[in-house]
């Protein structure tokens, strides 16, 4: 986090501003893609998201009050992108995600850039199959490996909730992955 | 997916320092194009650098369009209410503007007679008012004479020439008749 800092600070001087923010792409782009990725689901759409999530942080980073960690706030703003996205796309509320979660799987199973096999579609359906918290918490904390604080901090949901609902999405998936 | 079926139960133990393309293949079997982040941190910095463009030009813009700038605006919508309070001023009648005056007048008078009058003996305060309301009142009276002078010599001059017309007819009827 002390580079963070520092580069926070190199962000946030408008002489170093354009160099600081490559070396923030070098930094978060492919993390933040692939938090965007699980959520938009083709590369298509995680490309689009990604390049207005960054458009984002560079207009917003002056207003960033650092109230939480820059690592914390960017993923909060993918987030944000990504429902944006699949709101404006869908026409309809993000709520209602887990009634089209068969669509989901279709439109992933059509990307160009899936190429699961078996055991990975298997992976995929289950974890399609929990509700919309569920499925977040268990992405950000198994794929991104993201802290239950910062999950919580993004999620705006109290960490012992986040322990309860991971724990559980675990349980499930060993035991339908086993079975 | 041969790594899950030989961890097995652990799969999802195991701790996790790991690449996040090979980390996500592995168990999603989602891929990118090959060179995708080098590719794509060059788009979004040229995307940032137009948007920095775009923006710079629509401030000049903004500069040249220079009476839709807030002060500018400002400044037109005050001038506007001033002509429209000038307009709606010069339009009442003219009598009630010698009226307000005489009002506003007399406000203003009485204002500095009430206060003198704290520092003065009261019988002079009392002379004083006294001439005051005596000249009110004549000016009063005064005007109201006029007026109905006025009406009357109108009145006048209005039965004189009926009675003339009449009488004129009249005689010319009886001299024919």
């Amino acid at each position: 986090m002390g580079k963070d800092a520092e580069l926070l600070k190199k962000l946030k001087d408008s002489s170093l501003k354009e160099h600081a923010f490559s070396e923030l792409l070098d930094r978060y782009q492919e993390r933040l893609y692939w938090h965007i990725r699980k959520i938009v689901i083709t590369h298509e759409n995680a490309n689009d998201v990604l390049q207005d999530t960054f458009i984002r942080i560079y207009k917003g980073i002056h207003n960033f009050q650092e109230k939480s960690s820059l690592h914390t706030w960017m993923y909060r703003i993918a987030f944000n992108e990504s429902i944006r996205f699949l709101e404006k796309n869908r026409k309809k509320r993000y709520d209602n995600i887990d009634a089209i979660s068969e669509s989901n799987l279709e439109v992933l199973f059509e990307d160009e850039y899936f190429d699961g096999d078996e055991i990975q579609i298997k992976l995929t359906k289950i974890i399609n199959e929990f509700t919309q918290k569920q499925k977040q918490v268990f992405q950000m904390k198994y794929f991104d490996n993201l802290s239950f604080r910062q999950i919580s901090e993004i999620l705006e949901v109290p960490e012992s909730t986040l322990k309860s609902i991971y724990y559980k999405t675990v349980k499930i998936i060993e035991e339908k992955i086993v079975l | 997916m041969k790594i899950i079926k030989e961890d097995n139960k652990q799969f999802l133990k195991k701790d996790s320092e790991r690449d996040l393309f090979t980390h996500h293949k592995k168990y999603l079997g989602t891929e990118v194009p090959e060179g995708y982040f080098l590719k794509s941190k060059n788009q979004i910095l040229n995307k940032i650098n137009t948007d920095i463009i775009l923006e710079e030009v629509n401030e000049v813009k903004k500069h040249f369009v220079f009476w839709i700038r807030p002060p500018y605006k400002y400044i037109a919508a005050a001038s506007l209410v001033f002509i429209l309070s000038l307009t709606i001023w010069l339009q009442k009648p003219y009598e009630e503007d010698i009226l307000k005056e005489v009002n506003t007048d007399l406000l203003m008078f009485s204002d500095t007679v009430l206060i003198e009058s704290l520092l003065v003996e009261e019988n002079e305060v009392d002379a004083f008012a006294d001439i005051t309301l005596f000249r009110e009142i004549l000016v009063k009276s005064e005007l109201f004479e006029q007026k109905i002078d006025n009406l009357v010599f109108e009145n006048l001059i209005l039965e004189d020439s009926l009675i003339h017309n009449y009488l004129d007819d009249g005689l010319i009827e009886t001299i024919i008749l």
